[in-house]
């Protein structure tokens, strides 16, 4: 008997021009442990959110025990007995355990929190889950927190527990006990779907598996049947490389190192852990893994503002890891980062201001102590010939811009700049294959210029046509470094998933 | 010259008086913090609540059968209509926030000026007067004196003779602490105020709550108003409240939301009040001084407020 079937799931988000779930069909059984796999953006959390009601689908249809059903929001989801725990909790932290738990399924106006506190106590009983009813919310740790959301759906008799990367914000050591967790929930019949793509938990805790790319759906496997190798190369799966031409890298001398550091959370779990590796002069150092595994941290340590614990940044011999971000940009350093619409660029202004961004300071656009408007004029316009940045003119806004043309200024503005060190993050994300190239050549001209390129991405081929070296992270630190030929799909793939032997 | 002979029982008396619109305010002010629906209005609402209340009085007066044979019920009649005005400014602020998402702090700044403004203007434009007006027709709203409490030596003297608004502070002060500690409506209000997505997730309306809290806001606000142009005295004049709605924000704060704290804020600001009036009559402290006492209190204390929770805030996260 299936708990659920999805049938033909579709769904297009117009505004980020994202089909986040394409024709998906599969099914869960009552009572399994059933695993969503992939990365991000594959369209796991889309497919979630559309069966908890809280994101409508396009087409397609969705049977709970094999009658179908019209979700239209969370109430209509619990009321069929489906319950969510999100990734970010849902919770008000002036509240105990017990108000926690029962917001929401109170009967009476009136409020007894004796026998709250007792309702909540055998609720944690029957299912082993033991919890103080009357602790705050606000001083609980994450662990407890997870568990006050899977009481707080248990309580309302859900049947089907959706759980969003649960694992990703508990500590290793709480990882165990919630794996077991689990599987004492599917013993009392209830039915668990997880989203993760830590593949070993998975593999250790489910009974199925369901692996989706790119919002669709690649296969449903017995647990039993698979391993990790195969999963891996279902997540990220076999794509026609885009061929670059690329001339070997002529490295020269050391511009940034990147010395043991250390990041943690402001709630204490380590993001990065002892992380070490240099960029030299005119080659690209490819970061690759699995998204969450702590590249975002990094990136922020080095171009941002994320403070590290321990260990040292240089940028051609400079001490950065205190400095500034402006500090950091003077010593040599250039960022296009992954969000370009929020982080990148500020769209509501022209694209003459847009062409500046960050550089205002510079004493070359100044005239007396004004900018000197004449000048960066014709900078940008030179510019949009040399990108070929097509939808707007200098006065333009860039909202007006399509994505690749908005990566293209950003590339432009930081490339003027003209860095020792130039970090790239996702540089072609949701642009279409023409504007990839693009970008890619441009890239790749940066390095024979003699810069040293950081690039960070999750796409496989895109670090495999790109990178002179690729260090691989796996949960917050360097799970290996590979160079010339043991760059290939197959080490990287072993090194994201965290089996350090696959490189011999 | 001993403390008694300062604070004496007329003082006390006065104080809460002079608390009652300041404690309707916090407990209004309060209530939409909780909400998470900062009400800054209050102040302009009361302005514009003073105003309603002496002409809606006036008119019942002078222009109604009943109101020509009773006039104190005229009287009753205002306030009546001035809380039923209350609520619909709420219900305006309610509908702007949750129909176009309006800011309303924006929002607020525009009620406080227009409430300066527009009451003036009527003024003059009907009743050919400025800074004050009244009309010897208007009759104040009366005394109560409670049986039994008033009996009480002492007590009966502090508890008993107020007007009704006055009672009406006291009753919405322990409803409210009711329905925020015992009952799951206030249960509801706290999950919207403090985290929408987790009151959405189980299915609390947050458009109810807010529509609630503004309202009942509004609700405290018109008997504020009320209690200053027909209660205390039978005048309006220009910039009624003058402040009283700020100092109402300012209690809710310090009293951490709670509306039990927010009626001993209130009665403590209108305590000071009091104080400062007696220490003008009975020393020699320069005026001005002793006017902006209740101020310079006021800042003391929210300062003093502000750095404890920093600290218990710190000390959590630190646990």
């Amino acid at each position: 008997m299936n708990a659920i079937t999805f049938e033909n799931i579709s769904k297009y988000y117009p505004s980020t021009e994202v089909q986040a779930s394409d024709n998906v069909s599969f099914s869960i059984r009552k009572g399994e442990i059933h695993a969503i796999c992939g990365e991000n953006g594959a369209g796991k959390s889309t497919l979630m959110n559309i069966l908890f009601g809280l994101e409508r689908m396009d087409s397609g249809r969705i049977l709970i025990n094999e009658e179908e059903v019209t979700l239209r929001n969370a109430s209509d989801a619990l009321a069929h007995g489906i319950g969510m725990v999100h990734q970010h909790f849902k919770l008000v932290p002036s509240f105990t355990v017990a108000e926690s738990i029962l917001l929401g399924t109170e009967e009476k106006p009136f409020i007894s929190k004796k026998s709250e506190v007792e309702a909540v106590r055998e609720l944690s009983e029957k299912y082993s889950l033991p919890i103080d009813p009357s602790a705050l919310i606000d001083t609980l740790p994450v662990g407890m927190l997870q568990r006050v959301e899977i009481l707080k759906m248990l309580i309302r008799n859900v049947e089907i527990l959706i759980l969003d990367e649960p694992t990703a914000v508990l500590t290793p050591n709480e990882v165990g006990p919630f794996l077991d967790t689990l599987r004492n929930l599917k013993e009392r019949g209830k039915t668990i779907i997880f989203i993760s793509h830590k593949l070993q938990e998975v593999l250790d805790a489910s009974d199925r598996i369901t692996v989706m790319r790119k919002g669709k759906f690649i296969g449903t496997k017995e647990s039993k049947e698979t391993n990790i190798y195969e999963l891996a190369d279902m997540m990220v799966g076999r794509k026609v490389l885009l061929s670059v031409d690329k001339k070997p890298s002529v490295p020269g001398e050391t511009i940034l190192s990147v010395e043991n550091i250390n990041v943690t959370s402001s709630s204490g779990l380590k993001i990065l852990d002892n992380v070490s590796f240099s960029v030299r002069r005119g080659e690209i150092y490819g970061i690759a893994g699995v998204s969450g595994n702590g590249q975002e941290a990094l990136i922020k340590a080095i171009a941002g503002e994320v403070q590290v614990r321990s260990g040292v940044i240089r940028i051609s011999g400079k001490e950065v890891q205190n400095l500034s971000v402006e500090q950091k940009r003077k010593a040599g350093m250039a960022y296009v980062p992954e969000d370009r619409v929020h982080v990148g660029l500020n769209v509501e202004a022209s694209l003459l201001d847009n062409s500046l961004l960050g550089y205002e300071d510079e004493k070359c656009f100044k005239k007396g102590m004004f900018l000197d408007e004449k000048k960066l004029r014709e900078r940008a316009e030179k510019m949009i010939s040399d990108y070929q940045i097509y939808g707007s003119s200098v006065d333009g806004l860039v909202s007006k811009l399509s994505g690749g043309n908005m990566q293209k200024v950003v590339l432009a503005r930081e490339f003027e700049h003209v860095p020792d060190l130039l970090i790239v993050e996702q540089p072609v994300r949701g642009l279409d294959v023409g504007s990839i190239e693009f970008v890619h050549k441009a890239i790749i001209e940066e390095r024979d210029k003699g810069t040293a390129v950081l690039l960070v991405s999750v796409e496989l081929d895109e670090i495999l046509s790109l990178s002179d070296r690729v260090g691989v992270m796996y949960s917050g630190s360097l799970a290996g470094e590979l160079s010339g030929d043991e760059i290939n799909e197959t080490n990287i793939a072993l090194l994201m998933v965290g089996k350090k032997g696959g490189v011999e | 010259m001993n403390i008694f002979d300062i604070i004496t029982i007329n003082v006390l008396q006065s104080a809460i008086r002079l608390a009652t619109p300041i404690i309707l305010a916090a407990l209004g002010a309060a209530l939409c913090n909780k909400a998470g629906v900062l009400n800054l209005g209050i102040d302009g609402f009361i302005t514009m609540s003073a105003f309603v209340a002496i002409v809606s009085t006036y008119l019942i007066r002078n222009f109604t059968a009943i109101g020509m044979m009773h006039p104190v019920l005229a009287t009753f009649l205002g306030v009546l209509i001035t809380a039923l005005f209350g609520g619909l400014l709420g219900l305006i602020y309610a509908f702007l926030k949750d129909r176009f998402n309006v800011d309303l702090v924006v929002l607020s700044i525009a009620t406080n000026m227009l409430a300066l403004e527009i009451t003036v203007y009527i003024m003059r434009a009907v009743f050919h007067q400025s800074g004050t007006w009244s009309d010897s027709s208007i009759v104040q709203l009366p005394s109560i004196e409670l049986p039994l409490i008033s009996s009480i030596p002492v007590l009966g003297d502090l508890l008993s003779g107020y007007n009704i608004i006055v009672y009406l502070s006291w009753i919405f002060a322990v409803l409210l602490i009711v329905l925020m500690k015992k009952t799951k409506w206030g249960r509801y209000i706290t999950a919207v105020g403090e985290n929408r997505d987790a009151a959405v997730s189980v299915g609390i309306s947050v458009t109810k709550v807010r529509y609630f809290a503004l309202i009942l806001s509004g609700v405290l606000s018109g008997l504020a108003g009320a209690f200053l142009s027909v209660g205390h005295l039978t005048l309006f004049t220009r910039d009624m409240s003058a402040g009283r709605g700020w100092l109402g924000n300012a209690a809710a704060l310090f009293g951490f939301n709670n509306p039990g704290g927010a009626f001993a804020a209130g009665l403590f600001f209108g305590f000071a009040d009091a104080l400062a009036l007696r220490l003008q009559n009975v020393t020699k402290i320069p005026s001005y001084i002793i006017q902006v006492m209740p101020y310079v209190l006021t800042i003391v204390i929210l300062s003093i407020v502000s750095y404890k929770a920093l600290r218990d805030r710190r000390k959590r996260k630190a646990a």
